[in-house]
Formats: structure tokens, C-alpha cells, sequence
């Protein structure tokens, strides 16, 4: 018992000792080496590097946190200063309005590029539409970093115009500084096959066609030009009504509708009753239409004057120049007429089309816009009766 | 929460349905979703976007997309492609004008590889219209016949007056049911 109690004294002696020694002297490599050298007692010496080897690891261990802390107080200096530069950039250049001026100014840039073209040398032609596309790619690319701040749907119409940008230019390209084009000569794709698909690319909804083998079936007016047209209720109570290719003609329809299709009319005037579900006009260029209806379907039309009751909601798509007054129509059974299509008389949506060609909620549509009061029509008496001019 | 309600769960999304509603515009796909639902059919505007309801019918819950027709939203159609077990086309019978054009759009859709195996069921509406086109010439004006790739049926429905509608659907359901609920 008192000899363990004796060994432990020593080794505890002795092992301070050491302790304190070996932190005064602060051994280097060197040191080392010629303590190895000089030792000759080979236990002694292994169990001297192994101690040494413990205490230079914890030496080491506080330096590398020293300078991983300094690394990262490093770092976040960096951060922060990447941070305040971005900042800087965002207060004048991350927002749509700055964006949409400095795209003007580019896009306007390349118009004039484009337009100096006819006006050049053509030797110098092909540099200039070299330089003209380079710009191009860099407004692309411009709008393309942009996307992040843009909304999506003005991102497509930058797009949109950049790319009208590029076409524009190719077709320039194509006219006055034709490349030689190397390629096989060869034959004709079948032409029917040619033909069916650009018939399927247009031809959507009525089109220029204008005759299928449905047309017997439908009933209305259609191929007019010049004249009066008037139909009376008992013909048109709750029917599919069908105008189709119809030039300078007034159509009265006094009477109480399914559905109005107008369709291919030019300069025509519609003085309708009320049309309990929709009506649809397609492909229609300065034309009045008076009506009433539960909804009100525009594509494709131009230059529209369009005296509305409708009672959910209208829409315009592809449509340019439609102005919109409230409904304002009389004739004797008009009243009477209303309670038959049990459309409701007291709600009526005339102001407030929605254009699937402008989805910004807070930008009103350019395609369509209210018809100034001074400017309408107040009064269709006479109307029925002319042809328009 | 117990191992049962799990288990319920499981099975309640066994028996969950997508359906996807297109068609042209002014077909009366959201008037037929809303004759589906019970809602009221007067006060409904061109669909600007897309519609979802979920009901439940039979058992089964479904999903039914019902997505706006007009031009400018066709190609966003392929978005709702997903996981589609059935596709319910909507046709206005009326509107023989613009067959051509609907047929066209339909045979472009058949041919999605994401639609592949969905059942079609085809809805002849408004077939209460004066002017509505047969069951048979829209068959043959929308070529049916030639679909080879998918179930489908044609039913003559009018959203209006609610005729035929349950018809279709059970019969979309029951084929849809047979397919991917092997089990039951």
C-alpha cells in the first residue's frame, strides 16, 4: 500500500517537474532532434516524444483557432462588403421603371440602327448588321438578368420586342445583304402536306375559308352587302344567330336571342335585342354593336363601337381600338323582350372588359377603353332604317 | 392518430380522381363544373385562368380542373397535363362554325404523351339549343372514330338543363375506376 502511495509521490514529482522544465525550455524541432540524438535510452526517449507530441498538438489547436477566427471575422468583412455594394446597385438599377428607360433608350438605339440600313454602303453593310445583332444579344441578355425583378409578364413582353428586334434585322439582313447560303438543293415537300398545315396554322375559328359543310345548318344572314337586314322575334326566339361575311349593312334583330355570332363584318351596324347566353364576335372592323347579352366574347376585332348590357363579364383577345358605351337601345318590345331572356336589367358590366392580351392588374388595357359620352350615339331611331355610309 | 386513420387516409387518396375539363370557348365548361357542384349558373364570365373544384361522387373524390378556352390559354393547357386520369372535352353542339377548328384541338391534345391512357369523355352540349347539331354529325365532324389510343365515349348533355350530365360522369368514373383501382 505505502509503496503505491510512495511510486505515485514520484511520478507526480517528477512528472511536474518535467512539465515545468519542458514549459521554460519551449522545445523547437531542433531541440528535439538533439535530445534524440544525445538520448541513448531509447524508452526514455519514445516516451518523451509521445509527451511532446501531446503538448505541441494542444499548442497547435489554439493557434488554428485563432486563425480560424480571424478567417471568419475575414469573411463576414467581405460579405458585408459585397452586401453594400449590391445595395448601392439595387436602390438605381433593380427596379422596373429604370429598367423599362434604359431598355427604351437601347431598343430605340437599335430601331435607329436599323432604319439607317437602306441608307448605306453595302460594303460597310455587313459590319454595321454585325454590330446591330451584337447589340441585339446584349438587350436580350440585359432583360434576360433582369428577370428577377421583372414581373413575368412584362419579362414576355421585352422578350417579345426583342425578339421583333431580331427579326426585324434578319429580314433586313436577308434584303440587302443576302449571305450565301450553302445547302442542298431539293425537291418540294409533298404539297399537300405543305398546304393542310399552314390551312390548320390559320384557319382557327371561321377564318378567311368562310364556308364549311355546317353553313346550311346555320341561320342569321350571310355574303350581304348594302342592304337592310331585319329579323323579327318569332324567328329569332331563343336561336343560334349566325352574321358572316357581311360589308356596309345594317342588321336589326328585334328579338330575344340563345346566341350572337358575328362573324367577318365590315363596317355593319347590329342593333340587337337581348341574348340570353353569349355573343361571340370574331374578325370585325368598324362596326357598331348594340347589345345585350350574359357575356360578351371580342376576338380579332378592330375599331369597334360596342353599346353594351352585359350581365358577367366581357372579354377582348386580339382585339385593338374597342370602345365600349353603355346599352341604350329602344324599340317597342324591347321590355318585354328583357324578361324573356331573363337577363337581369339592373346589372350591367359595359365598363369593365377583360383582355387576355393585358394581364397587368394595374395597367389598364391600350386594346380597349370607354367610348367618350359626347361621342356616342344617343339615339338609334333612325338607324334601323339607313345603310351606313 | 391511430393506425386506422392512417389506413383511412391511404385509401381515401386511392380514391382521389384528376379530371381536366377543356374545350373551346364559350363551350360551357364552367357552367357545366358549376351545374356539378350545385352553384348557381346566371353569373358566370369567361373563364381568365382556371377553375378547381373538388366534390365528391360516389365514393370517389374528384378533382376537376376546369380550364379557360380561349385562344391565348390553349398553350397553357400542358401545364394541368399531369396525372390526368380522365379528360372531359366540352363541345359546343351549336356552334357548327368553328367543329373544324375544335376537332383539331382535340386530336393535337390526344396526342400528349402525359395523356396517355386518361379516359375521354366527350360532352355534346347544349343539346337542348333549336340549332344543335346530332350526336352522330359530331361524331363524325370531330372524327372520333379514328381515336384509337383512349377510351372515350360521346355523350349528347345540356349543362342547362342538367341532362345526361351524371350519365357521362359515372361512366368516366366507372372507367377511370376500373382502371387504376384494380382492388376494389
Amino acid at each position: 500500500m505505502s509503496i503505491a502511495i510512495r511510486t505515485a509521490f514520484w511520478v507526480v514529482t517528477f512528472g511536474g517537474l518535467g512539465l515545468a522544465l519542458f514549459k521554460v525550455v519551449k522545445p523547437d524541432d531542433e531541440l528535439l532532434k538533439k535530445f534524440d540524438e544525445s538520448s541513448k535510452h531509447t524508452d526514455t526517449r519514445k516516451f518523451s516524444h509521445d509527451t511532446i507530441a501531446i503538448l505541441k498538438q494542444a499548442t497547435d489547436q489554439s493557434s488554428e483557432l485563432k486563425r480560424l477566427s480571424k478567417r471568419d471575422a475575414q469573411r463576414l468583412e467581405k460579405i458585408q462588403k459585397a452586401h453594400k455594394a449590391r445595395e448601392e446597385v439595387n436602390v438605381s438599377n433593380e427596379n422596373e421603371d429604370y429598367f423599362a428607360g434604359a431598355f427604351k433608350i437601347k431598343s430605340e438605339s437599335i430601331e435607329d440602327l436599323l432604319s439607317q440600313v437602306p441608307t448605306l454602303e453595302i460594303n460597310i453593310l455587313p459590319s454595321h448588321f454585325d454590330n446591330i445583332k451584337r447589340e441585339v444579344n446584349e438587350l436580350q441578355k440585359y432583360v434576360v438578368t433582369s428577370s428577377f425583378f421583372l414581373k413575368e409578364f412584362n419579362m414576355r413582353k421585352y422578350l417579345g420586342i426583342v425578339q421583333n428586334l431580331q427579326t426585324k434585322c434578319y429580314e433586313l439582313e436577308d434584303r440587302y445583304a443576302p449571305r450565301k447560303k450553302f445547302g442542298f438543293t431539293r425537291k418540294k415537300l409533298p404539297k399537300s402536306h405543305c398546304e393542310k398545315q399552314n390551312s390548320l396554322d390559320e384557319n382557327d375559328g371561321a377564318g378567311k375559308t368562310d364556308s364549311n359543310k355546317w353553313d346550311e345548318k346555320l341561320f342569321g344572314f350571310d355574303n350581304k352587302e348594302n342592304v337592310l337586314l331585319m329579323l323579327e322575334n318569332n324567328e329569332l326566339y331563343q336561336r343560334d344567330v349566325t352574321l358572316h361575311n357581311l360589308k356596309n349593312c345594317t342588321i336589326g334583330l328585334k328579338g330575344v336571342m340563345g346566341t350572337l355570332h358575328l362573324t367577318n363584318l365590315d363596317n355593319c351596324i347590329i342593333l340587337s335585342g337581348p341574348v340570353t347566353s353569349s355573343v361571340f364576335v370574331e374578325k370585325c372592323t368598324h362596326c357598331k354593336i348594340v347589345t345585350a347579352c350574359q357575356q360578351l366574347r371580342m376576338h380579332t376585332s378592330h375599331k369597334c363601337d360596342i353599346y353594351l348590357h352585359v350581365t358577367s363579364k366581357g372579354i377582348v383577345e386580339d382585339c385593338t381600338e374597342i370602345r365600349t358605351a353603355p346599352y341604350n337601345l329602344y324599340y317597342q318590345d324591347l321590355e318585354k323582350h328583357f324578361n324573356m331572356s331573363s337577363l337581369d336589367k339592373n346589372v350591367n358590366n359595359w365598363n369593365s372588359l377583360d383582355d387576355f392580351n393585358w394581364l397587368a392588374p394595374d395597367v389598364p388595357s391600350p386594346n380597349w377603353s370607354i367610348l367618350d359620352a359626347t361621342q356616342r350615339i344617343s339615339n338609334w331611331n333612325d338607324w334601323w332604317f339607313r345603310v351606313p355610309s | 392518430m391511430g393506425f386506422l386513420t392512417i389506413l383511412k387516409k391511404l385509401r381515401q387518396k386511392e380514391k382521389e380522381m384528376r379530371i381536366l375539363m377543356l374545350g373551346l370557348d364559350n363551350a360551357g365548361k364552367t357552367t357545366i363544373l358549376k351545374r356539378f357542384n350545385g352553384e348557381p349558373i346566371d353569373t358566370i364570365s369567361p373563364t381568365l385562368g382556371f377553375n378547381i373544384k373538388t366534390l365528391e361522387h360516389r365514393g370517389f373524390k374528384l378533382n376537376i380542373w376546369d380550364v379557360g378556352g380561349q385562344k391565348s390559354l390553349r398553350s397553357y393547357w400542358k401545364n394541368y397535363f399531369e396525372s390526368t386520369d380522365g379528360v372531359a372535352w366540352v363541345v359546343d353542339s351549336a356552334d357548327a362554325r368553328r367543329l373544324a377548328d375544335c376537332a383539331r384541338e382535340l386530336h393535337s391534345l390526344l396526342r400528349e404523351e402525359r395523356l396517355a391512357g386518361a379516359t375521354l369523355l366527350v360532352l355534346a352540349n347544349k343539346a337542348d339549343l333549336p340549332g344543335a347539331l346530332s350526336l352522330q354529325e359530331i361524331r363524325e365532324a370531330l372524327d372520333l372514330d379514328s381515336i384509337k389510343t383512349h377510351h372515350w365515349r360521346i355523350v349528347r348533355c345540356s349543362a342547362v338543363t342538367g341532362e345526361n350530365l351524371l350519365d357521362g360522369m359515372d361512366w368516366m368514373l366507372d372507367d377511370i375506376a376500373s382502371r387504376i383501382f384494380t382492388l376494389d
